[in-house]
């Protein structure tokens, strides 16, 4: 119902808090500061919400990656400057976020169902049961908005020496379960385990389990093997499976992150916290059926029924600067209206028009970069698993391997394809773009094949990690690869929220949007506990997951009729 | 019979409209049996249940109001996802809004799910002296697009609990759509309070 080409006129013009893009941080801080009590204004030029975090259809998807690509624009210079005015506008453009995007489409049958898929530029992403994002969404009731989460049904880590995919013994039944253990790592993993959740128990308590600061300060990877005595396999299962860690924990020289036992036993504790947190959810991890874009939507509307006004399809083409102290003191619109905040958050592919920067512009901030993949197929993995993650440890695809490759396979019971369809997500860390396309490139050769027409591409492939397995492999139908700038500390004067992170989780990005919700408005909670007598009465207790009965994977792929038998 | 098994059902409702057409004021009377000479734009409002007896069964509607993302046409796609019902709601005093309502209705039918029942909802009928929309004009744009209508006044309260009870005998139940499957998060009083920290 757009009225063509004619912007309409936002009232009121002021805000306490103006943001400008609607990604994961952008949604979070919004619905912080509008719960804090703060008029918020939330923008986006986009006909849909999420930015950079969008769950988008295979159309959609396509074309905001490639619009995210092309070098800045520079299209507003238009701008008349009116003396008269104590502002003055400074034109806004964007950055190029992603780079090499490449599309393989072998399959029109993908296109045709473009409408079907729910993709997202972040993947692989889910969520922890006990990670601070879940508390978050229990914590705000968004999880009311979000309707129903499917869970992540295993783990399995890449074997390099037998090219299989194995169980990652991630708790104590899982240990038990697991046939391709000895009785021998078992039993040290029992132990690892144990020692473990003995320190965490006994946090601020008992020193006698607690480990010890030194050692919780060392790299987690000597822990491991001089301290707690694993085997390499066992410790590369640990350190890239469970703790996931980037970097090649083992190679001092090319690691560029060493991941501290402290940090290790952390991701310990909150898998093993996240197996236990929702009876119904059997692992660690579960994921937003229609993806991740319900999570950003669920924290506008929170937003929203607090009072922020919500306008997408509205580009932003300048802030507005006060003459005198050249702060910045609004935005001006698409539509030539001038709105004005006391503060602005925008999102981070805005920078200023080259040249026209307070501070230093551009890419300075950025050090590492992150490599994607999305690939469509029509089997899974693993035969019989739905969802799942699966690691591929720094060195097991090939010997210049230096990063670890994450992988999410998604089936059609999230709604992420039509039926009887795959999404499967890759990333990987990586300083260069050639590093980071030739690692994709040797992941996706391993874990599909190409359609009976002979490609290049092969040759990239790493031969002897193929073996009799090659015939088994799901073909690959539709596939897109691109990398990601990670932008940190660029600054031209106002506060930019985060890019997504290479890491599977959102603590990182958690953190960093409640510390900029903090330096914004110091001493203001961040969420208080919500007590709204309008909503339904909010209780104090633990909400639980319940499952909804479903007999097979494939029987929900109706849900759209919204109703919901109980007997 | 009530052994049936299909007997109760959950529905998710979502209204549409202008902003000012007395959404927010609809749903407050049928969940609460109130009505507010002077209610505010919808802030702090976005989440209701009210359950329905039809004959031998009952419908818990779980009713989803705007919280003014309508006002720029900002809806998410979630807000229309899984709905089972809509009510369009317009001003009887303002063609704009009959206009508007139209819109609404065209942005519904695209999202596709041609088993959503949709009522329009010509609001503020206890205001007749200053009507612009006759009900003969609403009743025949609403057969001709499949909608079923009423005029409904949350101030009187006319036709109110009416136009919820309509929609709940008019979901479909004979033949139950699969649930959609996955697990939801429910908050639980008193019963299973469970540590969130505990290990395995």
């Amino acid at each position: 119902m757009e009225d063509t080409a004619s912007y309409p006129t936002i009232e009121p013009s002021n805000f306490d808090l103006i943001v400008v893009g609607t990604g994961l941080p952008e949604s979070i801080l919004a619905a912080a500061a509008s719960a804090a009590g703060k008029s918020v204004l939330h923008i986006d030029s986009n006909p849909y919400y999420g930015s950079h975090f969008a769950s988008l259809n295979l159309q959609e998807f396509t074309t905001f990656l490639q619009s995210q690509s092309q070098s800045p624009n520079n299209t507003p210079a238009e701008i008349q400057p009116d003396s008269s005015s104590e502002f003055e506008t400074v034109p806004l453009a964007t950055r190029p976020m992603y780079s090499s995007v490449e599309i393989i489409s072998n399959s029109p049958e993908v296109l045709d169902n473009s409408r079907k898929f729910s993709l997202e530029l972040v993947g692989p992403k889910v969520l922890f049961c006990a990670d601070e994002m879940m508390n978050l969404i229990v914590k705000t009731d968004i999880h009311q908005y979000m309707g129903a989460f499917q869970s992540i049904d295993g783990s399995y880590v890449f074997d390099g020496s037998n090219g299989c995919l194995r169980n990652v013994p991630d708790s104590r039944s899982a240990i038990f379960k697991d046939k391709s253990l000895s009785l021998a790592e078992k039993n040290q993993l029992m132990r690892f385990f144990k020692l473990v959740q003995g320190h965490f128990q006994s946090d601020g308590g008992e020193e006698s389990k607690r480990i010890s600061e030194k050692d919780l300060e060392s790299p987690f990877v000597e822990f491991l093997s001089q301290k707690i005595g694993l085997s390499e396999k066992l410790k590369s299962i640990i350190l890239y499976a469970i703790a996931m860690a980037d970097y090649d924990q083992e190679n001092k020289e090319v690691c560029k992150v060493v991941l501290k036992t402290k940090e290790g036993i952390d991701r310990l504790i909150l898998y093993h916290s996240s197996i236990g947190r929702f009876p119904d959810a059997p692992g660690a991890m579960i994921y937003p059926i229609y993806g991740q874009g319900v999570l950003l939507e669920s924290f506008c509307r929170r937003a929203a029924v607090k009072g922020c006004t919500y306008v997408l399809r509205m580009p932003v083409v300048g802030l507005l600067v006060h003459k005198d102290d050249t702060s910045y003191k609004g935005v001006k619109l698409a539509s030539g209206q001038e709105l004005f905040g006391h503060q602005l958050i925008l999102a981070p592919s805005f920078i200023l028009s080259p040249g026209l920067a307070h501070s230093s512009p551009g890419m300075q901030g950025v050090k590492v970069k992150v490599t994607r993949g999305i690939c469509i197929t029509k089997n899974p993995l693993k035969p019989e698993v739905a969802n799942c993650l699966v690691f591929y440890p720094p060195q097991s695809l090939c010997p210049d391997q230096l990063t670890s490759v994450r992988v999410l396979q998604l089936s059609s019971n999230v709604k992420s394809s039509p039926s009887g369809m795959f999404v499967i997500y890759l990333s990987a860390v990586c300083d260069d773009v050639l590093q980071g396309k030739k690692i994709l490139n040797v992941a996706i050769n391993t874990l599909f094949s190409h359609p009976a027409s002979a490609d290049n591409k092969d040759s990239l492939v790493d031969h002897q990690n193929e073996n009799t397995e090659v015939k088994q492999k799901p073909t690959l139908l539709w596939c897109a690869t691109y990398i990601q700038e990670l932008t940190t500390d660029v600054s031209d004067g106002f506060n930019s929220t985060t890019m997504p992170d290479a890491d599977v989780q959102y603590n990182n990005l958690l953190d960093a949007t409640r510390k900029l919700f903090q330096e914004m408005y110091p001493g203001e909670e961040f969420f208080p506990q919500s007590v709204s007598p309008e909503e339904e009465a909010v209780d104090d207790g633990e909400p639980e997951l319940e499952s909804k009965s479903s007999e097979t994977l494939e029987s929900i792929d109706n849900g759209a009729s919204g109703i919901e038998y109980t007997s | 019979m009530a052994s049936s098994g299909y007997n109760n059902l959950n529905a998710k409702l979502v209204l549409l409209g202008d902003m000012g057409a007395g959404k927010s004021s609809l749903v407050l009377r049928f969940v609460k049996g109130q009505f507010l000479e002077f209610q505010e734009s919808t802030i702090g409002a976005a989440f209701f249940s009210q359950t329905v007896s039809v004959n031998n069964s009952t419908v818990k509607f779980e009713i989803w109001d705007t919280a003014g993302q309508e006002r720029y046409h900002s809806l998410a796609p979630m807000y229309y996802r899984g709905a089972a019902a809509a009510i369009i709601v317009y001003d009887i005093t303002s063609t704009d809004s009959f206009a508007r309502a139209k819109k609404w209705v065209q942005e519904l039918q695209k999202q596709g799910n041609p088993n959503m029942v949709m009522a329009l909802a010509g609001n503020k009928a206890d205001l007749e002296d200053r009507r612009k929309v006759t009900p003969e004009e609403a009743r025949t744009y609403a057969e001709e697009n499949g909608l079923f209508f009423m005029e409904t006044s949350a101030k009187t309260a006319a036709n109110v609990n009416d136009i919820f009870y309509e929609i709940a005998k008019k979901l479909p139940r004979a033949q139950p759509a699969q649930p959609p499957a996955g697990m939801v998060l429910v908050d639980r009083q008193a019963e299973g309070t469970r540590a969130s920290s505990c290990c395995t």
